[in-house]
């Protein structure tokens, strides 16, 4: 009894699954249909942070492409086990490009996108490519560099504080750009880093920036979703620095500039790419030069002749002419990471888990 | 006219098979009035989330993927809730039990051994017992409120997982990313068709709703519980230890935690990451209340929660709905499942004028 | 002459009964008017209804030629209505005056409101410091502050629930010395009872309820309390078959030395207690409650176990350290003075509540699982041996009235067929005619052989069916009373504690009865 039911099932399964397969090359297929877009989000779309500059790179599509393209949004999945059927469905629903926006979405990506051979795959801060899994990621650390300078330029105690979500790559090498480019300015500057193990935790947050405050940090920066940390130093009059989004609304006037994301360049070249048929994976990694990291206006009380030191260090480190993680780069513990004349290769700086000398905290 | 809430004589026959359908309607006509309002159609969104997410073999398939440790972790927390025993740390047991199992997984000397999943198995119910068996411990000797120790040590339990996958456990492949290398295939739950995701530790399930009901109706063990829970005055004067209703209750709830953690990691997720549970530890206890504490209702309650997840993303992705619209609505159905639930031990009366 | 207190076709339901079914009845100024029925008959609400606390749903009710509407416990107070209730509600952590402050309606200073106090008890003869604390007062001590919290506030209509349920013999004689005093004075006393003899030395009328319904007014003084009983039954009553006792050589229960502190702070310690029970005797344990009974019944059944085993000998066995299930595998039954939520689980249905203890010994589990047809029969046996008025074993324990369920809990524990049934309370709150078929059936148990100790505050029952009296008083154990050697008065001397001085006064004025 139970096993035939069972052998049933895996018969029908069986043939479900080979017509879900042929639907989504079907869909493909038809040019003059409107490009069949899904988006998964992996919070709200709110005012600021992570989402909303995801947001902006739909919107930068849904400009471009017009009636041309039908964008399916989902919202709010960060586990695992629910975005693999969120792709999975996405994808057995038509769509030829699927964007995930999270590391979490990561493993669920690479389990869907070898069954659906013939769809797009796009995964932002993605590590695995696939034969239609690309993946693009920004060079937060050119940000956080001069974000890091601005900041010892006004920096008085000469101690920045920092707040990450995670101890992850992509939060300890921005970091670590963060007092480098401090540390370009200022020699002896200093930076305490407090990591929270969320993004978006308000209140542990305040807590965290209350602490760096009372450590005597006087410019703060905080790398998770929320305008906490900016919102938290303006009121302690401390200057701040933001991140994703321009938070200079939530700093009491102290925001001294906030490293922005705006993804529009990647989202648009993917769908190009799958519109006109050339579309193949990628792992694009862009920074200021390419406008997907992008300085926010300067603060006011900033002097001008520190305003156009700054910019010439934006196009120097987009150019390439500066690069933030050149030698000689020390360890905590003062061992010579990188030599001097010689720069962190790309590998090592996607993988960084080792705070520069001058950094004051943990990893984790 | 007046009415008063008044508790019945007996509890309804009738109401108890009512109280849903009750339930339904008005969550239908309440959900129909707010999108409407919102101008949505209702008939096509209530389809959405209804009927949609289970008229194809894959949504099937999610769904019991979805509803599996739902049913799993709420048949055992009923064990102890019968007893008045509150464990609501079932998502710390299911990161101790997912840890576990996946160490197992990861560190079993031979990666292609059958006895693998099995180990794996053994060890989630273990782990999961054993973090369980902290709160009773506490409970039975020193009378710490189970409710705050449970809920404690899921802190604990989540910053060991984040402390594990952030450094010792850490795929040295990974670009040091905080998760562990994926599992070998022996230690995986073999799907029943690689086009879907639903894997045979649905079974695992089943058999845990069949003790869990011999358990509850028919044992002994199960009666004693059940009089602890009612009636703590008559359980002492019958001679039923008190400590026995809260091993029992806490343990249950553990390994099933524990056991429905290994499910995750060695299903769905095939790693650990900082975070791995979508909080079905907590779902579990709506789950375990829905169902009346009641092993077939709670497969009907597990049932309901994951259409109700599943729906909600389905009219986000048909009708455009955010979120957290869905959230309202899923909040309306349970409001008004529980909400009838008490009118099968109380009802209105009416009180006359003059009162 | 207009009646201090005139109701007029009182109705009241509940759900799934008729409570108060068109009850007539009027107390003039300055009698002892009572209110007499068996317990579910209807009394407690119709106090309820008279003071407010429940509305009929139809009916009139007049005081002193004025209709009252909109009844509350406020508004009868205002018209001179108050009410000693059968369980106190009393603070015990602060003092007697504070607690009587809390409820004086008009501003007041502490000292003025005890100088009060000390002056109305003394003048009728019951006299409280109002300065010491609640917990320290004894129940009867503690009936007096509710009744001086009333008689300050000078009631023209004084109501009684069951007072004397709390209280020694030699307490109660004085209880009605004040009563009478009161009804001297002007003061109307409604006094609800089920006690026949009480209501004939004390009432000037009766009116007999029965099922919610008057089925007789009396002059108690001038009626039989044949006449009375069976107003209050309706039936002829039962006769008690007592055949003498035969008792087995060797004591069934042994208690040697038992000493105990207090379970907690309102227990009592028990102090060398020391006495056994044979087979095919009654032995029954006399005392005003709070005495130490509860301290000392949990520790024979189990629920309290006493590090040393060799304080209780069950069938010659050291049980001090067992369980209750444990003793209960000695041959150990006990029916404990709360049926609900104790001796029986509220929502459970009879044959799950028959599992509850006769789960071995009746043989309703088997390989750890219960036997569910084996429960149902078992207790659908228990229903029709002792006539529980139930739907069958389906009923939850909660529907059942309180005389049926102790009827279902007592069968349970004989139908065990118990070598040592420990029995407390049998017959509370439990009609006249289920009192006696109970009885009987502890008696026929005995007279099978068993060894019994009932625990009772009612001395009629303890003579009744008992062959041996123990009295307990402050946690101390008096040596054996034979009891047809023995009587009220020693007795009741023995539950006052004869050595203290305070109750030494009441002794004189003991009405004997027998």
């Amino acid at each position: 009894m139970l096993n035939l039911s069972r052998r049933k099932f895996l018969q029908y399964t069986g043939a479900a699954g080979a017509a879900l397969t042929t639907g989504g090359i079907s869909g493909a297929a038809r040019a003059q249909d409107p490009l069949k877009i899904g988006v998964v989000y992996v919070s709200p779309v709110a005012e600021i942070g992570w989402t909303k500059q995801h947001s902006l790179g739909v919107e930068a599509i849904k400009q471009e492409f017009g009636d041309k393209a039908a964008i399916t949004v989902i919202d709010n999945i960060f586990m695992p086990q629910d975005a693999e059927r969120v792709f999975r469905e996405l994808a057995a629903s038509g769509n030829q490009l699927i964007f995930g926006t999270s590391f979490s979405h990561g493993t669920p990506m690479q389990k869907v996108a070898p069954r659906f051979p013939k769809t797009a795959f796009e995964h932002c801060s993605g590590i695995v490519h696939l034969a239609n899994l690309g993946t693009f990621e920004a060079k937060y650390y050119e940000g956080s560099y001069v974000a890091g300078a601005s900041g010892a330029h006004m920096s008085k105690s000469n101690k920045i504080g920092f707040i990450g979500g995670f101890p992850i790559p992509d939060i300890v090498g921005p970091a670590n750009a963060l007092l480098l480019g401090a540390q370009s300015v200022k020699p002896d500057i200093t930076c305490n880093a407090i990591f929270l193990n969320s993004w978006f935790d308000p209140g542990k947050e305040k807590e965290a920036a209350n602490t760096l405050l009372s450590q005597g940090c006087d410019v703060i920066c905080s790398m998770t979703d929320t305008a906490t940390g900016v919102q938290v130093a303006g009121e302690g009059g401390a200057w701040s620095i933001g991140y994703a989004s321009d938070m200079a609304k939530f700093g009491s006037g102290k925001q001294l500039t906030a490293f922005t994301l705006d993804w529009s360049a990647d989202y648009l070249r993917a769908a190009k790419g799958v519109a006109e048929g050339n579309w193949k994976p990628e792992a694009r990694w862009d920074g200021l030069a390419a406008g997907i990291v992008k300085m926010a206006p300067y603060n006011e009380g900033i002097p001008a002749d520190v305003v156009a030191k700054l910019k010439q260090l934006e196009t120097d480190v987009g150019s390439g002419k500066v690069h933030p993680y050149a030698g000689e780069l020390k360890d905590q513990d003062g061992n010579v990471k990188v030599a001097a004349g010689s720069v962190l290769e790309d590998k090592d700086i996607r993988s960084m888990n080792w705070f520069v000398k001058g950094m004051i905290g943990k990893l984790g | 006219m007046l009415y008063r809430i008044e508790q019945r004589p007996e509890p309804s026959a009738s109401m108890r098979i009512a109280a849903p359908i009750i339930a339904t309607a008005l969550t239908i006509a309440v959900g129909s009035a707010m999108f409407a309002g919102l101008g949505y159609d209702p008939v096509s969104t209530l389809q959405a989330f209804f009927i949609t997410p289970i008229s194809s073999l894959n949504g099937l398939s999610e769904l019991l993927l979805k509803a599996s440790p739902l049913i799993l972790i709420a048949c055992g927390l009923a064990v102890g809730f019968r007893a008045n025993v509150w464990n609501i740390g079932a998502e710390g047991q299911l990161i101790i039990g997912a840890i576990a199992a996946c160490g197992v997984g990861l560190f079993y000397p031979n990666p292609e051994s059958p006895i693998l999943l099995p180990l794996m198995f053994v060890a989630g119910a273990a782990a999961g017992m054993a973090w369980a068996a902290i709160p009773a411990f506490l409970r039975a000797r020193l009378n710490t409120n189970e409710i705050l120790v449970t809920l404690m040590m899921t802190y604990i339990a989540t910053l060991f997982l984040s402390w594990l996958v952030h450094g010792p456990w850490r795929d040295p492949a990974g670009f040091n990313y905080p998760q562990t290398a994926l599992l070998p295939a022996a230690a995986m739950f073999e799907p029943f068709d690689y086009a879907y995701r639903v894997n045979s530790s649905v079974f695992i399930t089943v058999v845990a709703v069949v003790l869990m009901w011999l358990f509850t109706d028919r044992s002994f063990l199960g009666y004693k519980m059940k009089v602890s829970g009612a009636a703590p005055h008559a359980a002492r004067y019958a001679g039923f230890r008190e400590s026995s209703a809260v091993w029992t209750g806490l343990l249950a709830g553990g390994a099933a935690a524990g056991i429905a953690g290994m499910a995750e990691v060695a299903g769905p997720l095939g790693q650990l990451s900082p975070q791995i549970s979508p909080g079905y530890g907590f779902a579990a206890i709506i789950v375990a209340f829905i169902g009346r504490l009641n092993a077939f209702g709670i497969v009907l309650g597990g049932l309901l929660m994951s259409l109700l997840f599943l729906g909600g993303e389905t009219v986000q992705m048909n009708l455009g709905l955010s979120s957290s619209l869905t959230r309202i609505f899923q909040g309306i159905l349970l409001f008004f499942l529980l909400a009838t639930d008490f009118f099968i031990f109380y009802r209105f009366r009416r009180v006359p004028e003059h009162a | 002459m207009i009646p201090r207190l005139e109701l007029r076709n009182i109705t009241k339901s509940y759900p799934g009964i008729v409570a108060n079914d068109d009850i007539s009845m009027s107390i003039m100024p300055g009698k002892i008017h009572a209110v007499l029925g068996e317990n579910g008959a209807g009394k407690s609400t119709l106090m309820k209804i008279i003071y407010g606390v429940a509305q009929a749903d139809s009916g009139e009710i007049w005081c002193d030629g004025k209709r009252i509407e909109a009844h509350n416990p406020a508004s009868s107070r205002a018209l001179g209505i108050e009410m000693v209730y059968q369980h106190f509600a009393l603070f015990e952590s602060v003092t007697v005056v504070e607690n009587i402050a809390l409820s004086v309606s008009s501003t007041f200073d502490l000292k003025t409101l005890a100088r009060q106090i000390t002056h109305l008890s003394n003048r009728y003869g019951m006299p409280i410091d109002p300065h010491r604390r609640v917990l320290d007062l004894s129940v009867g001590e503690r009936q007096r502050v509710e009744i001086v919290r009333c008689l300050l506030q000078a009631p023209k209509l004084l109501i009684l629930d069951e007072p004397t349920s709390v209280l020694a013999p030699q307490a109660v004689g004085k209880l009605f010395e004040t009563l009478r005093q009161l009804a001297a004075e002007g003061c109307s006393i409604v006094y609800i009872s089920h006690k026949l003899d009480e209501v004939q030395e004390l009432c000037d009328s009766a009116t007999v309820l029965r099922n919610g319904k008057v089925t007789g007014s009396a002059k108690p003084k001038e009626t039989t309390s044949l006449e009375l009983a069976r107003m209050m039954v309706g039936s002829k009553l039962p006769e008690m078959r007592v055949v003498p006792s035969v008792p087995s050589a060797r004591p069934v229960l042994e208690v040697r030395g038992l000493t105990s502190p207090a379970r907690d702070k309102y227990g009592v310690a028990l102090k060398n207690v020391s006495f056994e029970v044979h087979g095919g005797e009654i032995v029954g344990l006399a005392g005003v409650s709070g005495n130490g009974q509860a301290d000392l019944i949990a520790l024979l059944s189990g629920e309290r176990r006493h590090a040393d085993a060799s304080v209780v000998r069950i069938d010659g066995k050291a049980a001090g350290h067992l369980n209750a299930s444990e003793r209960r595998g000695l041959g150990m039954a006990f029916v404990p003075e709360e049926r609900l939520g104790r001796g029986a689980v509220p929502p459970h249905t009879l044959w799950e509540n028959a599992v509850l203890t006769a789960n071995r010994r009746g043989g309703l589990v088997r390989h750890g699982m219960v036997d569910r047809g084996k429960a149902a029969g078992f207790a659908r046996d228990i229903i029709e041996r002792f006539k529980v008025k139930a739907n069958g074993p389906s009923s939850s324990a909660q529907s059942l009235s309180g005389g049926n369920l102790q009827k279902f809990i007592v069968g349970r524990e004989i139908a065990l067929k118990p070598k040592l049934f420990l029995v407390s309370q049998p017959t509370w709150g439990v009609d006249v005619g289920a009192a006696a078929f109970i009885r009987q059936n502890i008696l026929d148990l005995s007279r099978a052989g068993s060894a019994v100790l009932v625990v009772s505050e009612e001395l009629d029952e303890l003579f009744e069916i008992c062959d041996r009296l123990l009295v307990i008083c402050q946690g101390q154990v008096s040596p054996p009373l034979i009891r047809t050697k023995t009587n009220r008065e020693e007795v009741g001397l023995l539950m006052t504690g004869a050595d203290r001085g305070n109750d030494i006064e009441e002794r004189s004025e003991v009405a004997v009865q027998n």
